[in-house]
C-alpha cells in the first residue's frame, strides 16, 4: 500500500519533471517517492524472507534505498525552502554515502556484524520475519547522519521560516524533522533489538512524502492559478497596447516616449514620417538627434526643465533625414515608467501657421505702406499747398531779379535781399519734402531732442488755414516750462496733424467748435491731448483706432491705425476719451527716457 | 505813378507777397499788397481800372468769398486768382463769377503778366462802359414818363397803333414821343435805341 501510493506520487511528479526541466524540486521527489516505495517492497520482502543469507542482500539493498531516499531529501528540501546551508547538506550527505560504502564492504550488512536466525513474530495481526543478530557499531554512521538530517532540517526549516513563507518551512521542516526523528527512534531500537519489530522506515518516509507531496500539489495549483492570472494579464496588457497605439497614431502630430538618457522607447508612424528615419534607424538615435543642430542644446534644455519641474513647452525644429526642417511646437511630460524617469513628447507641425503669420505680417506691412500712402493723400492738399508756396515764392523773386538785372543799374541791395528770400524759401521746400519722404517711408524713428511746443506750433501751422476755414477757435494750453524730449519729429507732427484733422471733421456739423490743445508732463513720459467739441466717439473707444474703421465718407479710416504704430514705435501710447460734456479728448504720451524703449 | 493802373495784391504768405511786389514793380505797375480779404476791405475802395491778384485759400476770408463781395458792390477790379491747392469746381465758380483767370503756383511771370495785362483791359473796357451807361442811364431820367412808356412798350417791337390803343392815345401822339425819345436818347436809328435799352436793362434791371 505504501508501495503503491509512493509510486503513484513518484509517477506525477515525474511526469512534471519530464515536462519541466527545470522544475528539480519535483525531480527530487520522485526520486524519494520511488525510493521510499522501494523501501516498502524491501520491508515487505524481509518481513516475508526464510533464508538468512537472502535477509542480508535485502538489507544491503535496503540500506542503498534508504541512502537513495536521503540524498533526494536533501536535494528536495534544498530546492523547496531554498534556505539550506550548503556545508550541511554536503556533511548530511557525505555521512550517508559513508554509510553507504561501509554497508556493502561489511558483511552481510553495515547493520549487523552477523546475523543469527530468523524469528517469526506476530505484527499487526499478521505474522512476520525478523532476523537476530549481533548490531554492529559501524550502524552509529547510519544513526549519525540521521541525527544531521534532523540537525539540518531544523536548521533550514529555522532560516526558512525567517526567510521565505513561515507556514511552508513550519509544515514541510518541522514533519520531515518528526519522521526523521521517529525513524531513527525505529530503527534504533529494531537493531539494537530493544523492540521486537521488522523494519518499517518506509512507513515513515512515507509521511515525509505525503506532506511534500501534499505541498508540491499546492505549489502546482498555486503555479496553475498564477498561469491563469498572468494569461488574462496579458490579454489586458494586449488591450492596453492597443490602446497606447491608437493614442500614438492618433495623435495630431509626431509623439515620442524616451528615457531621461534619450532613448527612445516608443514613437509613431508620424515620427518615422517627419523625421524620413525607419524604425531600425530611429530606435539607435537619441533623441536630441531628431531636432536640428541649432535647436539640439534647446532641446537638452528643455528636456532637463521637464525632468525638474514635470513638464515643458517650447517651439524647435525637426530635422527630416533629407537635411529639410519643420517648426514643431514641443510638448514633453515627465512620467515614471519601470521606476525610472521618462518623458513623453508631443510635437505638432506649425509650418502652416509659420508661413500664415509670415504672410499677416507681409500684409500688415504693405497694408501700413498703402496706409501711408492714403493718409498721404488725404494730406495731399495741405501738403502741396506747403510745397508749392515756396516754389512760388522762389519763382517770382527770380523772376523779379531777372527783371532788376536786365536794368542799366541794377539794386545790388534789393538783388541780395531777393537772393535771401530764395534761399529761405529753398530751404522751407526742402523741408516739406523731406516731411513728404519720412511719411512714405517710416523706419525706425531717428530720434532727436525736440521741444513739446515746436512740435504742436508746427503741426499747427501747417493745418491752421484749414482750421480757421472751419471756423474753430483753437485754444493752446501748454505749460511755460516744458523738458525737450526724444522724438522723430515728423512723423509726430504727423500724428498731431491727423489728431487735428480729425477734430476738425468732427466739428463740422456742430455749432461750438473749439479745439484744445494741451501738453503736461507726467513723471517719465510727456501727455499730449487734443480735445474736440465735436460729435463724440463710440461707447468702445478703442474701436477707433481699428483699421478701416471710419465715420468719415473718404478716407480709408487708417489715419488713426498709423498714429498708433508712429506713436508705439517711440515707446509710448494713444488713447482716447469721451468728453464728459461733448465731443472727444485723444491723448498720446512720449517717453522722455529713450533708454526705457 | 499814380495815373499807371494799379495792381492789388492779397495772400496769406508775406513771402510770396513780396516776391509777387518786387515782379510787378520790376515790371512798372503800381502795386498795392495786402496779406488778408479783409486788409483789403479796410482800404478805401479804388475806383477807375485796376487787377486784383487773390490767393484763393486763405484763412479768415476766402478768396472766393471777397470775390462775391466786390461784385456785390459793382466794383470793376478784375479778378485773377492765384492757389496753392486749387481744384476744378472752385476755378468754375470762380469763371463764372467773373474772374479772368483762375492760375496755379507758382506762376510763371510770362503767363501772370500776360493775364494781368488781358485784366487791365477787361476792367479798362468795364469802365469805359459804366461811364456809357451812366451817360445813358442820365439822358433816360430826363424823359418824360410817356416817352418812357412809348420807348418800353416801341423796343419790346409793337406796332404805334397797338401802342396807341394800349396807352389811350392816338397813334399820331405816338408818332411824336417815339421822334421825341430818338433825339432825347441820342439814337441814330430804331435799332441803336433797342441797343441802348438792353444796356440799361443789364445795368439797372428796374
Amino acid at each position: 500500500m505504501t508501495a503503491a501510493a509512493s509510486l503513484t506520487l513518484a509517477g506525477i511528479h515525474g511526469f512534471v519533471w519530464i515536462r519541466r526541466r527545470t522544475a528539480l524540486d519535483s525531480l527530487a521527489f520522485c526520486i524519494l517517492a520511488a525510493g521510499t516505495a522501494g523501501m516498502a517492497g524491501c520491508e515487505l520482502w524481509m518481513m516475508h524472507l526464510n533464508v538468512l543469507e537472502d535477509y542480508g542482500t535485502a538489507l544491503q539493498l535496503y540500506n542503498f534505498l534508504r541512502w537513495l531516499v536521503t540524498i533526494a531529501l536533501v536535494v528536495f528540501i534544498h530546492f523547496s525552502l531554498k534556505a539550506g546551508r550548503p556545508w550541511l547538506e554536503w556533511t548530511v550527505i557525505g555521512t550517508r554515502t559513508l554509510g553507504l560504502v561501509l554497508n556493502f564492504i561489511v558483511s552481510p550488512a553495515v547493520y549487523y556484524t552477523s546475523l543469527e536466525e530468523i524469528r517469526r513474530i506476530p505484527f499487526l495481526g499478521s505474522v512476520v520475519s525478523v532476523v537476530d543478530g549481533i548490531p554492529n557499531p559501524l550502524t552509529i554512521v547510519g544513526q549519525l547522519s540521521l541525527l544531521l538530517l534532523a540537525a539540518y532540517l531544523v536548521d533550514t526549516t529555522l532560516r526558512s521560516y525567517r526567510l521565505h513563507s513561515p507556514n511552508r518551512a513550519l509544515r514541510v521542516g518541522l514533519s520531515s524533522v518528526f519522521f526523521v526523528l521517529a525513524l531513527s527512534l525505529q530503527m534504533m531500537l529494531v537493531l539494537w533489538g530493544v523492540v521486537d519489530a521488522p523494519l518499517v522506515a518506509s512507513l515513515f518516509f512515507l509521511g515525509i512524502v505525503i506532506v511534500m507531496g501534499i505541498e508540491l500539489s499546492e505549489d502546482m495549483l498555486r503555479a496553475a492559478r498564477l498561469a491563469e492570472t498572468l494569461q488574462s494579464r496579458e490579454v489586458e496588457l494586449g488591450r492596453q497596447r492597443q490602446l497606447t497605439d491608437a493614442v500614438l497614431e492618433g495623435a495630431p502630430g509626431i509623439l515620442f516616449l524616451q528615457s531621461r538618457e534619450g532613448d527612445m522607447v516608443r514613437w509613431n508612424s508620424q515620427h518615422e514620417k517627419t523625421t524620413g528615419l525607419s524604425r531600425q534607424e530611429t530606435s539607435i538615435r537619441k533623441s536630441p538627434e531628431f531636432f536640428s543642430e541649432a535647436d539640439r542644446p534647446l532641446f537638452l534644455a528643455q528636456c532637463a526643465r521637464v525632468f525638474e519641474e514635470g513638464s515643458a513647452e517650447f517651439e524647435a525644429e525637426v530635422l527630416s533625414k533629407d537635411g529639410s526642417t519643420a517648426p514643431h511646437l514641443l510638448r514633453l511630460t515627465a512620467l515614471e515608467l519601470q521606476g525610472s524617469p521618462h518623458a513623453v513628447g508631443l510635437g505638432i507641425d506649425i509650418s502652416a501657421k509659420r508661413a500664415y503669420e509670415r504672410e499677416a505680417a507681409n500684409q500688415r506691412q504693405k497694408m501700413e505702406q498703402l496706409t501711408r500712402v492714403a493718409s498721404v493723400s488725404e494730406l495731399s492738399s495741405s501738403l502741396a499747398h506747403e510745397i508749392n508756396q515756396p516754389l512760388a515764392i522762389i519763382l517770382s523773386n527770380a523772376q523779379a531779379a531777372q527783371r532788376l538785372l536786365a536794368r542799366e543799374n541794377p539794386d545790388l541791395r534789393e538783388l541780395q535781399e531777393i537772393l535771401d528770400d530764395i534761399v529761405a524759401a529753398d530751404i522751407r521746400a526742402a523741408d516739406v519734402i523731406k516731411r513728404l519722404r519720412s511719411i512714405l517711408q517710416q523706419g525706425v524713428p531717428v530720434l532727436e531732442p525736440v521741444a513739446a511746443s515746436a512740435l504742436i506750433d508746427q503741426a499747427l501751422k501747417i493745418c491752421l488755414p484749414d482750421l480757421k476755414a472751419a471756423g474753430i477757435q483753437v485754444v493752446r494750453r501748454l505749460p511755460k516750462r516744458l523738458p525737450l524730449l526724444p522724438a522723430d519729429r515728423i512723423p509726430i507732427e504727423q500724428v498731431l496733424l491727423n489728431l487735428f484733422k480729425n477734430a476738425c471733421e468732427a466739428m463740422q456739423e456742430c455749432r461750438e467748435r473749439v479745439l484744445t490743445i494741451s501738453c503736461v508732463t507726467e513723471g517719465p513720459v510727456v501727455r499730449f491731448s487734443v480735445k474736440d467739441t465735436g460729435c463724440g466717439l463710440p461707447e468702445d473707444t478703442d474701436s477707433v483706432f481699428e483699421a478701416f474703421q471710419t465715420t468719415k465718407l473718404r478716407g480709408l479710416g487708417l489715419g488713426l491705425t498709423i498714429c498708433q504704430s508712429i506713436v508705439r514705435a517711440h515707446g509710448g501710447r494713444l488713447w482716447a476719451d469721451r468728453n464728459r460734456t461733448r465731443g472727444a479728448t485723444f491723448h498720446f504720451t512720449l517717453p522722455l527716457n529713450p533708454e526705457s524703449l | 505813378m499814380s495815373a499807371s493802373p494799379k495792381i492789388y495784391l492779397v495772400d496769406d504768405e508775406p513771402a510770396l507777397l513780396k516776391a509777387l511786389t518786387r515782379l510787378l514793380k520790376a515790371e512798372g505797375f503800381d502795386v498795392a499788397s495786402f496779406v488778408s480779404a479783409t486788409r483789403f476791405l479796410e482800404h478805401p475802395r479804388p475806383t477807375g481800372c485796376g487787377c486784383l491778384v487773390l490767393d484763393e485759400a486763405m484763412p479768415g476770408m476766402t478768396g472766393l468769398e471777397l470775390q462775391s463781395r466786390l461784385n456785390a458792390e459793382g466794383c470793376d477790379l478784375s479778378i485773377v486768382f492765384i492757389t496753392g491747392k486749387g481744384d476744378i469746381p472752385m476755378s468754375v465758380r470762380a469763371i463764372k463769377a467773373g474772374a479772368v483767370d483762375f492760375l496755379t503756383k507758382p506762376v510763371k511771370d510770362s503767363e501772370l503778366l500776360s493775364v494781368i495785362r488781358q485784366a487791365l483791359e477787361k476792367s479798362e473796357a468795364r469802365v469805359a462802359e459804366r461811364a456809357s451807361v451812366t451817360l445813358l442811364r442820365d439822358k433816360h431820367d430826363r424823359l418824360t414818363a410817356r416817352e418812357r412808356d412809348v420807348l418800353r412798350l416801341a423796343v419790346q417791337g409793337l406796332p404805334n397803333k397797338q401802342i396807341a390803343s394800349d396807352l389811350g392815345i392816338v397813334e399820331q401822339t405816338v408818332k411824336v414821343h417815339r421822334s421825341r425819345v430818338m433825339s432825347k436818347m441820342g439814337a441814330e436809328s430804331f435799332a441803336q435805341l433797342v441797343l441802348f435799352s438792353e444796356k440799361l436793362r443789364t445795368f439797372f434791371p428796374q
